[in-house]
């Protein structure tokens, strides 16, 4: 029974090695191909726009709706001391150093992260991806390099983009719903902020982004047993990238914010 | 001579499941050999292994004297430029047009313009009488259409070796009969050496030069068409009859219902 058990624990701890190795060694290997020659710009312009552009409208609703939610909760939480004028300051503060890479790198995860997954899970039981190996193409540097680059490009993109919406979306409740003065909400927005929390969030996008195409990729990538196992690839593929974008959030704020 | 595809003491298992044990085939510059075998006797395993999509367990094989799982990655993509491979299911790339599928390897690897690799793509599809079909989607194709596209995505780059992994399995005859057509047509104009899984019998003999069967994994036999149909062993003639009763099934099948029916009944007129 007890022997059973450890066997069981150790088989389990065995599985997650191998798989943090395999993606370690991919993952690497996506990094490498990168400065591959021939290098495809129309491919990489692809995925600009698929991660990129198509994904505007859900981040500007997702930035609108989280930053006027929070000035609701913000302006009634400071109403409770009188303090009203501190809402703009702590919504500026939240929004630019945690909503907004957050948030952005969720619906990421979920919007993009998952179609890669499929995307590539598909090719690979359809055996697309051992016909680009048979065409003399590495199908890391085919599939991984562009949706790597557009995933680290795109995000810290839609990031900034989220902080604007959210400034918007803020104002929207505190100017127009509690009547505060349009001034001073614009001058109390960016009050405690400094430059380094703009680094910061788009250090958080840049590594989300990262994260999102290789965790999407790597799940598509290792897609086995037909229909079934491309259903998998992509749940697995958000699970653990969204996982992994709160564990590493936690660490960048820890490290960057002494 | 040396061979150009030499297949040596090859073993491959999954887990348990010995697919292939010792198999050794050698084919020559220029000639094309069938491998038959039943439905999954490791047959399309023997070509993964020949491109280097499998790593052997034991034995190994070379092509053109260089030893495949041995390579490293950039050599062997070099020695894939030289081999076509025609998947069994085609795959195609379905976010591409026709063209696109056919020119992408001349895209990448040869120093063509765009107008030569349009002129390289459309002599490709004329080679297997598809031409005018280049801004089809792969979605819009039939199966043996997209077997064709298949073939000629494998030899844009004018490979010196062609992979075949079952052509012509879920083609009516009629198509089959084409398929077996082409793959002539491109042995007599490419004078390319040639590997064709089937289970086709009939374009299996049109097309060898050799044929090999591979049986439990191991191969039984390897030798001309002519002496292959005469060969005594029991497992090459129930092949050759396609009976389900001798020695080829591992678990034999029940005995025939439509013999043992004593009349055939029509329906009786009222």
């Amino acid at each position: 029974m007890l022997t059973k058990t450890l066997e069981n624990i150790g088989a389990k701890v065995l599985g997650a090695l191998n798989q943090a190795g395999d993606f370690a060694v991919l993952s690497a290997r996506a990094f490498r191909a990168i400065f591959k020659r021939p290098f495809d710009w129309a491919n990489l312009l692809h995925q600009f726009n698929a991660i990129g552009v198509n994904s505007i409208p859900v981040i500007v609703l997702t930035s609108l709706a989280v930053s006027a939610v929070f000035a609701i909760q913000l302006a009634f939480g400071f109403r409770q001391f009188q303090a009203e004028g501190m809402a703009s300051g702590v919504e500026g503060l939240a929004i630019v150093r945690e909503l907004a890479p957050v948030i952005v790198g969720l619906m990421m995860a979920g919007r993009v992260g998952s179609a890669m997954a499929a995307e590539l899970g598909t090719m690979q039981v359809t055996e697309q991806i051992d016909a680009l190996e048979c065409l003399a193409t590495d199908p890391i540097h085919y599939l991984f390099v562009p949706r790597l680059i557009a995933g680290a490009v795109m995000v810290p993109l839609l990031t900034a983009l989220g902080i604007m919406v959210g400034f918007w979306g803020g104002y929207m409740v505190l100017v127009g719903v509690e009547g505060q003065s349009a001034f001073v909400y614009s001058q109390g927005f960016y009050q405690l902020l400094s430059a380094r929390d703009f680094r910061i969030a788009m250090i958080k996008a840049l590594t989300f982004g990262i994260i999102i195409a290789l965790v999407g990729c790597w799940r598509g990538y290792r897609t086995q047993g037909g229909a079934e196992g491309v259903g998998n690839a992509p749940t697995s593929s958000v699970v653990t990238s969204s996982l992994w974008i709160l564990i590493m959030d936690f660490f960048i704020t820890k490290l960057l914010l002494v | 001579m040396e061979p150009v595809i030499d297949v040596v003491n090859l073993s491959k298992a999954f887990g348990p499941k010995v697919v292939l044990s010792n198999v050794n085939l050698q084919v020559q510059e220029g000639e094309s050999l069938v491998v038959l075998g039943g439905s999954g006797t490791g047959k399309t395993v023997l070509l993964r292994n020949i491109m280097g999509l499998l790593t052997p367990d034991q034995g190994h094989v070379a092509v053109e004297g260089k030893i495949i799982h041995q390579l490293k990655r950039d050599e062997l993509f070099e020695t894939r430029q030289k081999i076509g491979m025609c998947f069994q299911m085609a795959a195609l790339f379905d976010s591409m047009s026709v063209e696109e599928n056919v020119g992408f390897a001349l895209k990448r690897h040869a120093s063509m313009s765009k107008a030569q690799i349009a002129e390289r793509v459309d002599e490709c599809l004329g080679l297997v009488g598809l031409k005018d079909t280049n801004r089809l989607r792969t979605s819009e194709l039939s199966g043996g259409m997209k077997r064709r596209v298949g073939f000629a995505r494998a030899i844009a780059l004018k490979p010196k070796i062609l992979l075949f992994d079952e052509p012509t399995t879920g083609l009516d005859p009629v198509m089959t009969d084409v398929i077996g057509r082409i793959i002539l047509d491109l042995k007599a104009e490419l004078g390319v050496t040639s590997i064709t899984i089937t289970h086709d019998l009939k374009s299996a003999f049109e097309i060898a030069d050799r044929i090999a069967l591979i049986f439990r994994g191991e191969c039984i036999a390897c030798e001309t068409p002519e002496a292959f149909r005469k060969n005594p062993h029991p497992v090459v003639q129930q092949f050759l009859r396609g009976d389900a009763d001798g020695p080829f099934l591992q678990d034999p099948p029940p005995p025939k219902r439509a013999l043992s029916r004593p009349h055939h009944h029509p329906i009786p007129s009222v």
